[in-house]
């Protein structure tokens, strides 16, 4: 039996407050679209980062939270979608909307190729099979001469403007979002759930576990791809120990363990919670690391839903 | 084409390194068996007992050979605060957050490696290891013969630990299965925080062995981490023998990998290894991992 990371949440989807959800995510989406004309570069900087590690966040969510996937894998498929994008912007000459489209299809494709070998493993067994893949799909790009080896590839065409990037980036966590809403609001949840807390259980019911967690996985490793991509786009130029560092790893799972893993708000209030962090600490980022990995500790030993966890019990107790 | 005694040196060298992976492997395979936990750190650890032998031969200025009971200690004594303030407090909780919070305490230790000790890339010195010992045509390093005498000593030691002594016997009921040692009156807890220990240990003598033949630097973790998984999978789960064999063998087929593919493709045979092993022979990882 799989053991989630936190015991199950209480989530009652009343056809309210779906509603009220549905509502807020493309409002608040309608309002970040006119950011760009408020924020300077360093507002839309941050920003842009909010936007693409909330895509990741929201993808690690929907694999741990609710399927109890937990993945060490997601560099994999950001470094993956970055090298696809290049490929397409570079030799293909497609315009980037398309290129990230298709960077996500080959992230989920990935995935597809990948699960027979990695769903055999159960428990603390995927992880592991997560890492390994992420440090072998790593090294074929390092080794590889097509892909530029060491010193990576180098985008033809400039990049986009820092407004446009933005919203992009506001696009994909947008229909990260949105996803994510429609598989936890709706009857896919407790599927997904189900799965999470007894996988044969849910198999003898009429489950099945297989394609469930293949389409959790693919849609997490669809967004991972599309935000690595982006990111890419956004750096310009892009090597293999950067775009499959396992910091992206550490960084997806780190941000939805401090907010609440399970939890519907867990991923955005981790992904603030760690990049003011980041920012607090930006000349120091050994200490950042080190210091993140003290809060992860703390929080996995006291509160296991997170800080949207904590706040809920404060709110409760009180 | 290379010479043939240089293949063939090559190959024995991988055959005598694979002997270390066999030791960092066992203490993987050790933990993972009795406390159902990855232990995301046990890289971290191999690299932290690499600095261990650095620092205290710099410090002595004796062999480093001596050096690695020392590092044994350091490490096992390490290993039982977190075992009794990180791990033991999540028992019960499901063995993901148990790993999660290895794989903090790793990622807290790399970067504290770099704080502390900058992330130069170092190496233990030791006067005679580049001393070539020749055996007919094949030349290989001494400190290679001398690290796999050392590891092969030392997992026949826990061999022999794990299936003549009464600890062993504790161990292999926990292992099977705990709620059922516990009613008989094995204290678990002890076996896991000795365990965990032991496993520590060996990841630091590993450590130091590596330090001596290679270089090292705060990042070198993550590789042997995930070669120690490919040996685990290679060697049966909970097998110490099988620990050296599949080390073994997992440092005969990076040599070939390397002399056939190119150096860069060294580490990619251990991954690769690993995830075909995983996907059409699982049985080896998976007949005690099940149920986890």
């Amino acid at each position: 039996m799989t053991q989630a990371l936190a015991p199950p949440a209480i989530e009652r989807a009343t056809s309210c407050n779906v509603i009220t959800e549905a509502i807020l995510i493309i409002a608040v989406s309608a309002a970040l679209w006119l950011a760009p004309a408020v924020l300077d570069d360093y507002g839309l900087q941050i920003g842009f980062r909010v936007l693409v590690y909330l895509s990741l966040a929201e993808g690690w969510n929907l694999l741990t939270g609710y399927t109890g996937l937990v993945s060490l894998g997601t560099s994999c498929f950001v470094g993956l979608g970055a090298y696809v994008a290049f490929g397409l912007l570079n030799h293909a000459g497609l315009g980037l909307p398309l290129a990230l489209a298709i960077s996500a299809a080959a992230g989920a494709a990935l995935a597809g190729i990948v699960a027979p070998a990695l769903f055999r493993l159960r428990g603390l067994y995927f992880t592991v099979g997560t890492l390994a893949l992420a440090e072998l799909v790593r090294l074929l790009v390092v080794n590889l001469p097509m892909f530029g080896g060491a010193t990576g590839l180098v985008l033809q065409e400039d990049p986009p403007p820092l407004p446009d990037l933005f919203h992009y980036a506001l696009t994909i966590a947008l229909i990260a979002s949105l996803t994510i809403f429609a598989t936890t609001r709706s009857r896919a949840s407790v599927i997904l759930r189900s799965i999470r807390d007894d996988e044969d259980a849910a198999a003898q019911v009429g489950v099945r576990p297989y394609r469930v967690k293949l389409a959790a996985f693919a849609l997490a490793s669809a967004l991972g791809s599309a935000a690595g991509a982006l990111q890419g786009v956004k750096l310009g130029a892009i090597e293999p120990y950067g775009m499959f560092s396992l910091q992206w790893s550490i960084d997806a799972l780190s941000m939805v363990l401090i907010g609440g893993v399970g939890l519907r708000l867990g991923p955005i209030v981790g992904v603030s919670f760690v990049v003011a962090l980041g920012e607090a600490l930006a000349d120091y980022p050994e200490a950042h690391i080190a210091i993140t990995g003290v809060i992860l500790i703390v929080i996995l030993r006291f509160a296991p839903r997170g800080l949207v966890g904590l706040a809920r019990r404060l709110i409760g107790a009180a | 084409m290379p010479a043939l005694s240089d293949v063939a040196s090559t190959l024995v060298s991988g055959l005598l390194l694979g002997g270390i992976l066999g030791l960092t492997a066992l203490g993987l395979s050790i933990v993972l068996g009795v406390m159902r936990l990855v232990n995301l750190a046990h890289g971290a650890l191999l690299v932290l007992g690499a600095y261990v032998g650095f620092y205290f031969v710099g410090f002595t200025g004796i062999d480093p050979l001596l050096g690695l009971p020392v590092i044994a200690l350091a490490l096992a004594a390490l290993a039982i605060p977190i075992y009794r303030f990180l791990l033991a407090p999540l028992a019960g909780r499901g063995s993901e957050a148990q790993m999660m919070t290895m794989f903090s305490v790793s990622i807290i230790l790399e970067n504290v490696f770099v704080l502390a000790f900058s992330a130069d890339t170092r190496s233990i010195e030791i006067a005679y290891a580049t001393y070539p010992l020749q055996l007919g045509p094949i030349s290989v390093p001494l400190i290679y013969a001398i690290g796999f005498v050392i590891s092969a000593a030392l997992i026949l030691a826990v061999h022999l630990l794990v299936s003549r002594t009464a600890f062993g016997r504790d161990l292999r009921a926990s292992a099977a299965d705990p709620e059922a040692a516990a009613s008989v009156g094995v204290d678990v807890g002890r076996v896991q925080r000795l365990t965990f220990a032991l496993g520590a240990a060996c990841a630091g003598v590993g450590g130091g062995l590596i330090g001596m033949a290679f270089q090292f630097s705060p990042s070198s973790g993550g590789p042997y981490l995930l070669n120690s998984l490919a040996v685990v999978v290679l060697g049966g789960l909970g097998n110490v023998m099988g620990s050296f064999v599949g080390g073994v063998t997992l440092g005969f087929l990076q040599s070939l990998g390397g002399l056939t593919l190119g150096d860069g493709y060294r580490d990619l045979v251990g991954m690769a290894l690993f995830l075909a092993v995983l996907a059409f022979r699982p049985d080896g990882f998976l007949s005690r991992g099940r149920g986890v």
